[in-house]
């Protein structure tokens, strides 16, 4: 599951920050179109990304489970972490993006 | 569905309780028979229909009760409710005596 | 007429919530206690041993003790033990007689020996398990109230989901320090970063109980034979009655083994025996629920208890089947490991607050109306009692329940009852407590309260454990620390609650104060 996490967790910061309001909060300047879209499709990516991990893993049946709590888990994470830590926010998607190859290897 | 700053007038509250009954039992009777539709039509074995209706039931209940407190008034959450219910036991009906042989 | 149906959802929304919401807390709370019903019961009672075991040895032994003070029971039950729960535990079902339901007995072994485990007498976990769902009602009331309960708490997830118009904008929205402002967005923050789990669980708690509640279907397509129906539908319970003649029951090893043989390797949940000392008795060996997420009813393979054939595989799943098998197995939890467990707590402590922060906004948005007068009018005085009886209250309650566990001596008769009595007593008395201080102090109080007896657990563990200090028993230290954790987190809000954050004063520009306007509006 902790792959799946880090990727769920890295997949959510990045569709925080294709929002206007978001991004003006954490990085002080307003994205540009490109770079909202880019960050809307990476974040996108990163929660099929982990989808496929967590049913890799698991199997079907309980995977799709594991993903949803995955899910919701970052989430809620994210969303609290937000107003009272938004660097470390940042930071730990960033460090979890770099450790989740480590996961992947430990995983597979 | 606003209710005026001040006291509330007693035709409020018996509409608010009008459409609280269509909801709870009207809903109830739409859920029924729509289980019972389902399971009569489903082209499944009886226990798999059956099952099956069970199951949807719930989802019957929800749109009822939407129904009773999204619609304009008191009366028409009754005649929304008792047309749905009276449509699905006419189904209801007709699919059981031709099951019937 | 977009802008009435979002209004008349709005309008739902807030009075189910309300009218609901103090019961549905509750029905939360311990029903994501539950999920930890086993680790709560080992803690209650911690003179049963907690060692690897071997299913086959205790089967034996099961049997054996058994044959030796059951034998004239119509039914047996056996549970063997597994990682959660380490005790063996036996039940049997007097003498059926036509029309009556014999009396259960039920007994804790020793899985190693076979001997009666001597452990104080307690609900434990099942407390909470049985009441979530049955309310301490006599049946089949509570069942239908709760099931009610979570009908209308359906309604409320699907009007709060129409009413949030903003819910992709404001998806990680989250702003502390604002009053009422951040009690809304919590609320909508743990209703929809977690609303798979609402909507699984509350959608699966009324598939649970659907031929209770719902029982058109089966009385139409089986003319009124309910019988028929769960016989099809849990071909376990369709067994062979007796033939009267006395038989010999075979030991249940090798039948035990063909069955796990059968599931390539499937972990053995529950052994029934119908008609132990006839003829014609039959062995069910059910398959362990926590094997797949999907909850097979019927898995059963049965034999013939006499000669240790092989009677009847059940057949595949049908796809509905499967779909309330799906429910049912979400619901419950049971093949959830270690971290998908917490995952599951954590979800339902989401539902749980989500529930509390609604009722906490639906009276603090009217209590703004009549902060100028000083006076708050009778029906808001009452939300206030119960929102407090029903929230910190409850807590009180099952901090109470756990140290009634421990201070009650062993061998008072009616044990079990007293810790359920000392449950509801406290929560009375903290209806009262409510009912006569004023607001915040009695929240202050009550949180406080809780925190302590909540802290205080890991002392208490210590000072009445039969173990004593030094235990290598992780389940009974993870107990301690989230009583620890939650005294920790009940003194926070206790002391938030006793000083408030005024909310941070920032300018408020025109555009803002019109924004926060249309807000009130929308909310409303």
């Amino acid at each position: 599951m902790l792959l799946a996490m880090l990727l769920c967790y890295a997949g959510f910061v990045a569709l925080c920050l294709s929002m206007d309001r978001h991004h003006s909060d954490l990085l002080g300047r307003k994205a540009s179109a490109g770079r909202r879209q880019s960050l809307r499709l990476g974040g996108w990516s990163l929660l099929g990304l982990s989808l496929w991990a967590a049913v890799a893993a698991a199997g079907w049946g309980l995977g799709l489970v594991q993903w949803c709590a995955v899910l919701m888990l970052s989430a809620l994470l994210l969303v609290l972490l937000l107003p009272y830590g938004p660097r470390l926010a940042l930071w730990l998607a960033a460090l979890g993006l770099l450790a989740s190859p480590l996961a992947a290897v430990a995983q597979f | 569905m606003k209710s005026n700053v001040g006291a509330t007038p007693v035709s409020y509250r018996l509409a608010v309780a009008s459409r609280v009954l269509a909801a709870v039992f009207g809903g109830y009777l739409l859920a029924a028979l729509g289980s019972v539709c389902l399971t009569l039509l489903l082209p499944t074995s009886r226990i798999e229909a059956t099952v099956s209706g069970m199951m949807a039931s719930f989802v019957f209940y929800l749109l009822a009760v939407l129904w009773c407190f999204a619609c304009r008034s008191a009366w028409r959450a009754w005649a929304g409710v008792a047309g749905a219910c009276l449509v699905l036991a006419l189904i209801a009906g007709l699919a059981y005596w031709t099951a019937r042989p | 007429m977009k802008e009435g149906f979002r209004q008349s959802m709005a309008w739902l929304h807030t009075w189910s919530g309300l009218v609901l919401g103090w019961l549905l807390f509750a029905i939360f709370l311990t029903g994501t206690l539950a999920y930890f019903k086993a680790e709560i019961s080992h803690w209650m009672q911690p003179e049963v041993p907690a060692r690897a075991v071997s299913t086959d040895s205790s089967l034996a032994l099961a049997q054996g003790y058994l044959q030796q003070h059951a034998s004239g029971a119509g039914r047996w039950f056996i549970n063997l033990p597994d990682a959660r729960e380490p005790a063996l535990s036996v039940m049997w079902q007097g003498p059926v007689k036509p029309g009556e339901r014999g009396a259960f007995m039920e007994k804790l072994l020793d899985p190693a020996t076979g001997s009666e485990i001597q452990a104080r007498e307690t609900r434990g976990g099942e407390f909470f398990y049985r009441f979530h769902f049955q309310l301490q009602m006599p049946h089949p009331w509570g069942r239908w109230l709760a099931t009610g309960a979570a009908m209308v708490m359906f309604v409320a997830l699907i009007s709060g989901i129409i009413t949030h118009k903003k819910i992709f904008k404001d998806f990680f929205t989250f702003r502390p320090h604002k009053g009422q402002r951040s009690w809304l967005d919590g609320h909508n923050a743990l209703g929809v970063l977690v609303l798979p789990f609402h909507l699984m669980i509350t959608y699966s708690s009324l598939v649970i109980f659907m031929s209770m509640v719902m029982p058109a279907s089966i009385l139409t397509a089986y003319n009124g034979d309910t019988r028929a129906f769960f016989n099809e539908a849990f071909p376990g319970t369709n067994n062979a009655p007796a033939a009267g003649k006395p038989g010999v029951l075979m030991p249940m090893g090798p039948m035990v083994e063909q069955a796990r043989q059968q599931w390539s390797g499937g972990r053995i949940g529950r052994i029934a025996v119908n008609n132990p000392g006839d003829e014609n008795a039959s062995v069910n060996v059910f398959r362990h629920s926590g094997d797949r997420v999907v909850h097979d009813f019927g898995s059963v393979i049965s034999f013939n208890g006499v000669t240790g054939q092989l009677l009847r595989v059940s057949p595949e799943q049908s796809l509905p089947a499967a779909i309330a098998g799906s429910f049912y197995g979400l619901h419950m939890g049971v093949f959830a490991g270690p971290v998908l467990r917490w995952l599951y707590f954590i979800c339902g402590l989401a539902g749980t607050a989500m529930i509390g922060t609604g009722l906490v906004i639906w009276l603090g948005k009217r209590q703004l109306k009549h902060a100028k007068s000083g006076v708050m009018p009778f029906e808001l005085r009452l939300v206030e009692v119960l929102n407090i009886a029903s929230m910190s209250g409850l807590v009180v309650a099952v901090a109470a329940f756990f140290w009634a566990n421990r201070l009650l001596p062993v061998s008072v008769a009616e044990r079990a009852d007293w810790e359920v009595n000392s449950f509801f007593m406290v929560w009375a008395l903290s209806l009262l407590h409510a009912a006569v201080r004023r607001g915040r102090r009695a929240w202050v109080e009550q949180l406080g309260l809780a925190a302590l007896l909540f802290a205080a657990v890991p002392l208490l563990d210590l000072l009445t454990s039969p173990a004593g200090l030094v235990t290598s028993d992780w389940m009974l230290a993870g107990f301690d620390l989230t009583c620890l954790g939650s005294g920790v987190f009940l003194a926070w809000a206790a002391w938030k609650m006793q000083h408030p954050s005024h909310t941070r004063p920032s300018p408020q520009p025109r555009a803002e104060r019109l924004r926060s306007l249309a807000l009130k509006n929308e909310v409303n």
